[in-house]
């Protein structure tokens, strides 16, 4: 008897448990998009300029720098991850490279997003003599997607059925041309979807963009070396300057689901 | 003829995917190098023992001890981890083993919205809610460690709870199975059965929702207090490694700069050793 009363007490405990958690992160998210919307939805706070002394404004340049953001990091880090993604599942046998080729993406994986911002500012900014600007931002952040973009492209290539690659061989392709014509079309439904992760990740990172690209500005940037204020960073910037309204500009601020 | 030509190209190929693969190492070398680059003058001006192990923090007069951000890390890291860890692990539990199966999809997808929320609408949101209701409970000002370590519970429930409940699922459905046929019941089944099997993954969904309290900056930063001491009471204001750079980046220059670069390298470190301790765990349980 008192193993099925225990059986019953620890069922409820993890009711409590589940319901807790689920509880504390939808208050969140509600709260998130009840305070954020009706500012979100003005034509004014999303198309405007931020003002320059009194605070608060439109965001539409930062709006603008987190786009060009996700593109520019994009380019860099999607060719790399498929050829990554294509050495470690067609050409590499397991063994010690791939083992440390694991151990170097496990490392970036776990590495703080500060650490990755002051590496960008060491290496693009100020050694390579970029100053603050988009391309900066572009490269820390294309390093700091690589282990979840290969991983979701690798994944992607994995699900392929070999008997693909066989029948392409038996055709007489080679190696190369069944990785183009056969492996890659069809994994690339599956490579899409593995952007949507590290899409996510630029869009709300902020300790790794505020000392590459820059905090703030009023103009749309438009070369690849402009200073650029990425939303997730204006939002800090705008919180530790503490003036105007900037509530408004936080809650409606950046968000991806 | 044609043969060779081909053979020629497919490992020219190679060789280019293989330099892509190898940007993961290039990477974290160029990391390593520049953190320790930049942190170098610190290093040798202030010394090992001033920098790393004394909790006298005054950049005007040029004392840069980190010790005081270092055990900030660590305090509000393990506090969080008391909370998150019981907590994710539980949930955990609950969505794959007791939730009806609707019930543990939805659940989960609830999380994964979570892990997409940047911190800094985290940290906004912990300012404008939950640093006042510390200040009426508590009457102090709401500001300090316990408000940044209830910050990192929210940032790293995700983590634990998703990780979690991947390593349960991965337990063979067997050994539960043949649980239930000697009459085990379905409590006698979790905790004698399916969380020892499952024991390594829990450890290192933990260890990574660590990962990610240490590296945890913005969030933490808004409602920390950043004051430069070291405390161990909870509502007490204090700092992070993390806070401590972004707090004082921008208005930092020659050593008090590399002051900060020999903090990013303590993280570093940190996180290098959680990574270490996940490859020790899993080889262990590939031994047995």
């Amino acid at each position: 008897m008192t193993g099925r009363r225990a059986d019953k007490a620890a069922s409820t405990v993890f009711w409590i448990l589940g319901i807790t958690v689920v509880v504390i992160l939808g208050f969140i998210i509600i709260e998130i998009f009840a305070r954020g919307l009706l500012t979100a939805l003005n034509p004014k706070f999303i198309f405007g300029k931020p003002e320059a002394i009194k605070g608060g404004g439109g965001v539409f340049p930062m709006i603008v720098s987190t786009l060009y953001l996700v593109a520019l990091s994009l380019i860099i880090s999607l060719p790399i991850s498929i050829g990554a993604a294509i050495y470690l599942s067609e050409y590499a046998k397991k063994g010690r490279v791939t083992g440390f080729i694991r151990f170097c993406l496990d490392t970036l994986a776990t590495l703080p997003s500060i650490v990755f911002g002051l590496f960008g500012l060491a290496l693009f900014v100020v050694y390579f003599q970029w100053s603050y600007c988009l391309m900066a931002g572009a490269f820390t952040l294309a390093i700091l997607n690589l282990p979840i973009l290969l991983r979701g492209t690798e994944q992607a290539m994995n699900l392929v059925p070999d008997t693909y690659r066989e029948a392409s061989m038996s055709l007489g392709a080679s190696k190369w041309t069944t990785i183009r014509q056969v492996v890659v079309p069809s994994a690339m439904p599956g490579i899409i979807t593995a952007t949507i992760l590290p899409i996510g990740r630029i869009v709300g990172e902020s300790a790794a963009i505020i000392y590459t690209t820059g905090l703030f500005i009023r103009n749309i940037p438009v070369n690849p070396f402009d200073t650029a204020a990425p939303l997730a960073g204006y939002v800090w910037y705008a919180q530790t300057e503490g003036q105007g309204d900037y509530l408004r500009v936080v809650t409606a601020g950046p968000r991806c689901c | 003829m044609r043969a060779i030509v081909t053979g020629d190209r497919d490992r020219w190929v190679k060789l280019v995917m293989f330099c892509c693969a190898s940007v993961s190492f290039v990477g974290v070398l160029l990391i390593f190098l520049f953190i320790f680059r930049e942190s170098l003058p610190a290093i040798t001006k202030v010394g090992i023992p001033k920098l790393f192990l004394s909790t006298d923090w005054r950049p005007k007069s040029g004392h840069y001890g980190m010790l005081a951000f270092t055990f900030g890390t660590v305090f509000t890291t393990v506090v969080a981890m008391v909370i998150a860890a019981p907590l994710g692990i539980g949930a955990a539990v609950f969505i794959d083993q007791i939730a009806p199966e609707k019930v543990g999809k939805g659940v989960r997808r609830v999380i994964e919205l979570l892990a997409g929320i940047p911190s800094v609408v985290i940290g906004w949101f912990a300012l404008i809610l939950l640093v006042p209701f510390i200040r009426s409970v508590t009457g102090s000002s709401g500001f300090g460690m316990l408000a940044a370590s209830l910050v990192l519970v929210v940032m790293s429930l995700p983590t634990i709870t998703t990780l979690s409940a991947e390593s349960l699922r991965a337990v063979p459905v067997e050994l539960k199975e043949a649980s239930a046929a000697m009459g085990a019941t379905r409590w006698q089944s979790i905790y004698k059965i399916m969380i020892p099997s499952a024991r390594e993954g829990l450890i290192i969904a933990v260890i990574l929702g660590m990962g990610r309290a240490i590296g945890e900056t913005m969030a933490v930063q808004m409602v920390i207090g950043n004051a430069s001491q070291a405390t161990a009471s909870l509502l007490q204001p204090g700092s992070t490694l993390t806070t401590r750079i972004v707090q004082d980046m921008g208005e930092a220059s020659g050593v008090f700069r590399s002051a900060l670069f020999a903090q990013a390298l303590m993280l570093l470190l940190l996180s290098v050793f959680l990574i270490i301790s996940i490859r020790l765990i899993s080889r262990e349980r590939k031994h047995a």
